[in-house]
């Protein structure tokens, strides 16, 4: 079920880029092969290996995230991610889980002036995020703080999961990705978030959002990190 | 361009290690308990404390659950805590409380208990009321009801639910009032 889940976002993913390439292709059919200073542009896909190895140590997390730019000149990129993600959130008196998945869009500046012949990125960007996701409330315990007399605190394991919920998002965007070995990229990032809109469950609220992170009770801001990998699907080459 | 960029991972770092937001604070307002007022039977607007009242509950195995902040004193006023686990709490009223210990203070077999107990089941609805991440859930109460069990020697004579709404979310004010 999830397996097919994925590969269907793969699939969209993909199918919406290579209709900008398509596109992009037509305009740029003159060949410019100056090898000397030639800048690869393409398609670059990767996905994030710290979401993966986190499902694999985290019992209580799994998440899987594509994600992929596409240059438009020499320093910008459009870029985005897509990607599922479950978290189950435990303290003293609560546990629940939220489920669902994401897509982010926007674009990637590089800021990083490069040697000669190097393709790395120092990177800035925005994006724009877009969560639908459902809440599970597992267990809870009434917190009493006079009640303890009547023995132990009652706890309540009715899981109750209330669906269709959603939230947008901003991000601010600061990375770095470099190439390691032939049109293959390592990067990583962080991402500063701000909710925008959130539907709340009833009686409940978001304490994690599927591709927002960790919610707190301070205000409407987050955090997140990426750790990508990625691969360089060289289109054409350009001078600048 | 990149020590910048550390420098702001640094501080977001820092910002987000300080939150608080996974221990319940003391001063949360979690589940209220029950507010209960003694009024003068005769002149049914004037409180009336009542000399030597000790408060405890029993539980479905018929024993004396005794709470941590009620102690035996004259009172007009008291907290109680209700269950949270069914839609019952049976509660002792108990006047004048002392205890006969018979001139053997560390022998408790032969004890007496002297005063007047009065039985009232206080019986409510219970709705469970997200409150935050670190505390969870509180239990607010409505539809409340108290029944007093009849005895031969009822020092209480009569019961009133105060809140217009028989309802208990705070502890502002006065749940129930006991005329005696």
């Amino acid at each position: 079920m999830k397996m097919q889940r994925i590969s269907k976002y793969i699939t969209s993913v993909l199918t919406v880029l290579l209709m900008t390439f398509s596109v992009r292709a037509q305009n740029d059919s003159i060949a410019n092969d100056s090898i000397r200073y030639a800048q690869k542009y393409g398609l670059r896909l990767g996905g994030d290996i710290s979401k993966l190895v986190k499902t694999f140590i985290d019992d209580e997390y799994s998440g899987f995230e594509i994600n992929g730019d596409y240059r438009l000149t020499k320093n910008l990129y459009i870029a985005g991610e897509l990607g599922t993600e479950e978290k189950t959130t435990d303290s003293d008196y609560l546990n629940s889980t939220a489920q669902g998945s994401y897509f982010k869009g926007g674009i990637d500046y590089n800021l990083y002036q490069n040697w000669f012949g190097m393709e790395n990125m120092i990177y800035s960007g925005f994006r724009a995020g877009f969560g639908t996701f459902n809440q599970t409330i597992n267990s809870y315990t009434i917190y009493d703080t006079n009640g303890q007399p009547w023995g132990s605190q009652t706890t309540v394991t009715d899981s109750n999961k209330q669906s269709g919920l959603t939230a947008i998002w901003g991000e601010l965007i600061l990375g770095v990705k470099a190439e390691t070995f032939n049109n293959l990229y390592v990067g990583f990032n962080v991402q500063i978030k701000s909710r925008i809109t959130e539907t709340k469950p009833d009686n409940f609220e978001n304490l994690y959002i599927p591709g927002f992170g960790r919610t707190y009770d301070s205000g409407r801001f987050s955090i997140g990190f990426g750790y990508n990998v990625s691969y360089l699907i060289p289109l054409f080459k350009k001078d600048k | 361009m990149e020590k910048t960029s550390i420098l702001i991972l640094f501080l977001s770092l820092i910002l987000f290690a300080c939150e608080k937001d996974d221990i319940c604070s003391e001063e949360t307002a979690t589940t209220p308990q029950l507010i209960v007022r003694f009024y003068d039977a005769i002149t049914p607007e004037d409180t009336k404390p009542v000399s030597g009242l000790f408060v405890y509950g029993i539980n479905d195995a018929n024993e004396a659950i005794f709470f941590k902040n009620i102690i035996v004193g004259a009172k007009d006023s008291i907290a109680i805590p209700l269950r949270t686990d069914i839609n019952t709490t049976k509660l002792v009223f108990h006047l004048e409380f002392s205890i006969d210990d018979n001139g053997t203070p560390d022998d408790d077999s032969d004890d007496i208990v002297l005063g007047n107990p009065d039985v009232v089941d206080v019986n409510y609805t219970r709705n469970d009321v997200y409150v935050s991440r670190a505390c969870g859930y509180k239990t607010t109460f409505s539809n409340l009801g108290a029944t007093l069990t009849a005895d031969t020697d009822n020092w209480i004579t009569n019961i009133t639910i105060e809140n217009e709404n028989n309802t208990i979310d705070n502890e502002n004010a006065a749940h129930i009032k006991i005329y005696h």
